[in-house]
């Protein structure tokens, strides 16, 4: 089924790396590429390089040879700073949570939906499929007044964790992609099952299920950067410093009390870098597991 | 396939039967109908379907109440007058300078930022698209800044570009005065460059995968035909990925519209003189801070019919071409 | 197929019915006599987080049936927007010791707070203990829905060590009239001693004005307020004095342009500082400081200058369900011996009759001090009127541009800015832009 792209936001970053069969031959070319590409990187990573440098100077030191590691001026002063004013630990547990709480939701919920839209047909098929690309479109932040309003005075779930996952439970994009995903898998795989007399569930659990991991892997990894980098909603929600995740806390460390600090600038980077370092290791980690999932076809006419 | 061997099914008979049998009862016929063929779609979707209409579907349709009347927000119990005042709200926001201001900000951003992220994510990727060694090591760089929180970056980029900072140090006197994030001229540029680079990871990957669908045919043949690389990449790539070209513009004009975290941070209420303010920066302002709801749901309305006109711009100008 | 159809419209009406209910208010007259725990916020500036924690321990000892819950206010960017967040959600505590004169305001328009009059008696301790100044603290219906607390006068600091190396006297240095202030501002810059002669925040929030313009003003016009009688008073001969003052320093660079995280009065990157004493704390150890109060174009002297007071005061807010013990409790952290802990914890003025009488014996170790308990006695407030931190944002948002980087002359911004306060206090803060 052709997806027009005009109404298909956020869709899965999905790459096949067995295709890395060359596009084009090898040729001198080649070298500058890698002259390209390693300029990249660099511009790229630099500042995480510098993050890194920065939170391990003792005083702020911005001149270019600042730059590189001074042995006198390395010290982990700036972690434990950051760790009094914010208490490090507990942010990062609110942070997982948070992070935890959407990913569970997305993931029961989603696929039984995406299951849903691509493989059954039921009344209100196309209607919900038509909200949930409209909800893509529509910016969050025109909804953080009403919504607000709704979860923090109607459901009294201010200051909580259900109040801060509420609004991310099901990751639209997520089920976009369970959609897409379950769209390519053969409509006989799931008649079999069905004629030997077996209810949807059963079909969804025995067969579905084990197709679609590695599309789970892959939304489960974009779902996962949502939450733990969102700082509006949760800054919005939760007051109580206790319950805030590390993002918000980061934040707010950053606006208000930084001036305070002895070394300012270490301290945020120091927290900058913790907040950073899981999400970059996951991704380190798992991005080989990345594997096409329709990208191809989303991205055709 | 695993052997499902099935004890007497519960429920109804299987749906894909070819043709009803005459045992099925007029009330499962009438449902099966009514309801489609596979009703149990409406309970896998229902959970999601709730989802979007307690959280989705009825702040939309408040916002949209908030934005025709004079509210306010009030302790729990209090009643407050909220008249209705039709337009009122709506030509408020279009009479407010630093709302005008918001939107030539957003525009000046998207004009920089859209261009440059098409292009350079072009680029890489297509730099990316061939047997280089180290490929994982440059992909995974190009994606580490669209995985880490905004708010981390961000302090690293206030380090660097801070009066004091790296760059201005580097730069000596070719660094602008004030210094770029609190320069009237270079603080909306700053931000679109500082987004830019954030995402573009995201769409490099986008169009590597896109690139994977143009045929290697069409190369050699352009090779054959003696073509420069650069005339292959503009006879060849650029046509090759148009639609990945469409869904990175959208996606960039969606991150633009509803840009918030950078200018909250990097440029602290504002930016010198609100040129660095975007819509929902003032959407945050106005609602949360001035406590003036009715404002910034009429803000943000105007925001998402924006959003929609730009799309439909987009849209006839693609028509035109094809 | 039926039952999870069943169960799933089953809890859609019943999400949908308790969006429909929600919190109700708490019965104000049965609250007003009830006793029990209640939970206070305190700023998170560390020495009123010190004397908040010993305050409550010292009444939870007294009153174990009565516990208090203290805790810091939440961060952002400023504690209006936390407090009425709060309130809407009917989650803000019983008293916040951190309440801003300006947001009383929009706090009672929305209902949050409890008006102390309620309380037998309430009246006349606050009359007594803060004296005629106390007035300024009522609100258009006449009641008190703030307890007058502590104040900051704000002065101008400077830092004897650069005004030395710059051939300025540390003891007695030419500040009092604009030209004197600007004389001095430009030695200090030129001879190299500091970057910048003063560094007031360059930033837009509403609040700013209140540590640039707004102190100067004061002095200026003898103590007139922004607004008095629903009329802005600031387009006058003192406000465009002040304004031209400020220009000039921007103008000059002699005063900084940008945002900053540090402060640049404690590393030493500027010279000066326009501040009040809540701010000795930060440059303990770091600056050697001496004060004087803010200019004016005739220089009167000493503390017969006015200033603005930047008074927080004491709320209470309606989600209290105890509200006899937190207006005991209010009592009690306003007492003369608490009053007196708050003076020597945080160097800031309690605003109580006769300080420095009363506490005589810090204020021979302190000499320094006296200087603020005298300009607390000559402070001018913010005003209370509707509407009043989008007037105040009104104010600020020409500033960057008028007199930061002298885009538009005083005259015409005062001006402008003065006819749309005006339509702002007298109703709607939408009527700025015309609406009804």
């Amino acid at each position: 089924m052709t997806q027009t792209p005009g109404t298909a936001p956020e869709v899965a970053a999905t790459l096949a790396d067995a295709s890395a069969a060359a596009a084009e031959p090898r040729s001198p070319r080649s070298w500058w590429r890698l002259i390209v590409l390693l300029f990249g990187a660099l511009v790229f990573l630099f500042p995480f390089y510098y993050m890194i440098i920065g939170s391990l100077q003792k005083h702020a030191d911005t001149s270019l040879s600042g730059a590189l590691p001074q042995p006198g001026n390395i010290s982990l002063h700036n972690y434990g700073q950051i760790n009094a004013a914010l208490s490090l630990g507990k942010a990062l547990i609110n942070s997982g949570i948070f992070t935890g709480g959407v990913l569970l939701a997305t993931v029961v919920f989603g696929v039984l939906a995406g299951y849903a839209l691509a493989q059954l047909r039921f009344r209100g098929r196309g209607l919900l499929f038509a909200v949930m690309l409209l909800l893509l479109t529509v910016p969050f932040q025109l909804l953080i007044i009403p919504l607000y309003v709704l979860i923090v005075r109607n459901y009294g779930l201010g200051d909580s964790y259900l109040g801060m996952i509420a609004p991310f439970a099901i990751n639209s994009t997520a089920v976009f992609i369970f959609r897409q995903f379950f769209l390519q898998v053969p409509k006989e795989l799931f008649d079999a099952a069905r004629i030997d007399g077996a209810g949807e569930l059963r079909v969804l659990t025995r067969i579905g299920l084990p197709l679609v991991r590695p599309a789970l892997l892959t939304a489960m990894l974009l779902t996962f950067i949502g939450p733990w980098n969102e700082f509006l909603w949760p800054f919005l929600i939760t007051k109580k410093q206790s319950l805030q995740p590390l993002a918000v806390a980061l934040a707010n460390y950053i606006s208000t009390v930084a001036g305070v600090a002895a070394n300012p600038y270490g301290a945020i980077l120091a927290g900058a870098v913790v907040l950073a370092v899981p999400a970059v290791a996951l991704f380190i980690v798992f991005q080989r597991h990345f594997v096409s999932a329709n990208i191809g076809s989303a991205v055709k006419g | 396939m695993t052997g499902i061997t099935s004890p007497r099914p519960k429920f109804s008979p299987p749906e894909e039967e070819p043709r009803p049998s005459p045992r099925q009862s007029r009330a499962q016929r009438i449902a099966r109908t009514a309801l489609g063929r596979h009703p149990i779609g409406i309970v896998f979707g229902a959970p999601y379907a709730l989802f979007i209409a307690v959280l989705f579907a009825y702040p939309l349709g408040l916002a949209v109440w908030i934005s025709f009347h004079s509210y306010f927000f009030a302790a729990p119990g209090v009643s407050v007058p909220r008249p209705f005042v039709g337009l009122a709200n709506y030509e408020a926001v279009l009479a407010d300078p630093a709302v005008r201001q918001a939107f030539v900000n957003v525009l000046i951003f998207l004009v920089i930022n859209v261009p440059l992220t098409v292009m350079v994510s072009l680029l890489l990727a297509t730099a990316l698209n061939a047997a280089i060694p180290f490929r994982a090591f440059f992909r995974t760089s190009f994606y580490v800044p669209y995985v880490t929180a905004s708010v981390a970056v961000v302090g690293v980029w206030l380090f660097m570009f801070g009066s004091g900072g790296i760059v201005n140090n580097v730069l000596g006197p070719l660094a602008p005065t004030p210094s770029w994030l609190i320069n009237q001229n270079w603080a909306m540029p700053s931000i679109a460059i500082y987004v830019t680079w954030k995402q573009l990871g995201f769409f490099i990957l986008l169009y590597l995968a896109a690139l994977q669908n143009v045929p290697k045919e069409l190369y050699e043949a352009a090779e054959v035909d003696g073509a420069s690389w650069w005339r292959r990449f503009r006879a060849v790539t650029v046509p090759g990925v148009r639609p990945a070209t469409t869904l990175v513009t959208l996606l960039a004009i969606i991150t633009g519209a509803g840009l918030f975290t950078e200018p909250y941070l990097l440029t602290a209420g504002g930016g010198p003189n609100g040129k660095s303010a975007s819509p929902v920066l003032l959407m945050y302002q106005t609602g949360i801070e001035q406590n003036r709801p009715d404002f910034a749901s009429a803000l943000g309305i105007l925001l998402v019919i924006g959003v929609f006109l730009i799309f439909g711009i987009q849209r006839l100008l693609q028509r035109r071409q094809a | 197929m039926k039952p999870p159809v069943a169960l799933a419209v089953a809890v859609t009406l019943a999400l949908g019915l308790a969006a429909c209910g929600g919190q109700g208010a708490v019965p104000a007259r049965a609250a007003a006599k009830a006793h029990g725990p209640i939970s206070i916020w305190y700023s998170n500036n560390p020495q009123e987080v010190a004397w908040g924690e010993q305050m409550v321990a010292a009444w939870n000892k007294l009153h174990p049936s009565e516990k208090v819950t203290g805790q810091q206010i939440p961060a952002a960017q400023s504690s209006e927007e936390v407090i009425g967040a709060a309130i809407t959600a009917g989650s803000e505590p019983c008293l916040i010791y951190n309440t801003a004169p300006a947001a009383v305001p929009t706090f009672e328009q929305q209902g949050g707070l409890v008006p102390l009059n309620d309380f037998p008696g309430a009246v006349s301790y606050i009359q007594a203990r803060t004296g005629p100044g106390a007035s300024v603290y009522k609100s258009p219906d006449g009641k008190y829905y703030q307890m007058p607390w502590k104040s900051n006068p704000v002065m101008i600091f400077y830092n004897k060590k650069i005004f030395a190396k710059a051939g300025i006297s540390p003891t007695n240095p030419p500040l009092s009239t604009y030209s004197q202030f600007l004389a001095t501002a430009k030695k200090v810059v030129s001879s190299g001693a500091a970057k910048y002669a003063i560094y007031p925040a360059p930033t837009s929030e509403f609040y700013q004005s209140w540590y640039d313009f707004y102190p100067m003003y004061a002095a200026e016009s003898g103590g007139k307020e922004l607004i008095a009688n629903g009329k802005a008073t600031f387009d006058s001969a003192a406000g465009r004095a002040v304004i031209g003052f400020w220009q000039k320093l921007y103008a000059q660079n002699l005063a900084g342009k940008g945002s900053y995280t540090n402060d640049p009065f404690a590393d030493g990157s500027t010279a000066m500082a326009i501040v009040g004493p809540w701010a000795v704390a930060t440059y303990k150890g770091k600056v050697d400081w001496g004060i004087a109060p803010v200019p004016t174009t005739q220089g009167s002297h000493g503390d017969q200058v006015p200033t603005f007071s930047d008074a927080k005061n004491i709320s209470m807010y309606v989600s209290c369900e105890n509200r006899a013990t937190a207006w005991d409790f209010l009592k009690f952290s306003t007492s003369i011996a608490e009053d007196g802990k708050l003076l020597s914890m945080t160097g800031q003025m309690p605003m109580r009759q006769g300080i420095q009488q009363l506490y005589a014996p810090y204020f021979k170790a302190n000499p320094a001090y006296k200087e603020f308990a005298a300009e607390a006695a000559h402070v001018i407030e913010v005003p209370n009127v509707p509407n009043s931190i989008e007037a105040w944002q009104v104010f600020r948002n020409d500033w960057s541009k008028s007199v930061i980087f002298g885009q538009e002359r005083p005259d015409s911004v005062l001006a402008a800015e003065s006819a749309q306060i005006n339509k702002i206090v007298a109703g709607n803060p939408n009527a700025q832009y015309g609406a009804p």
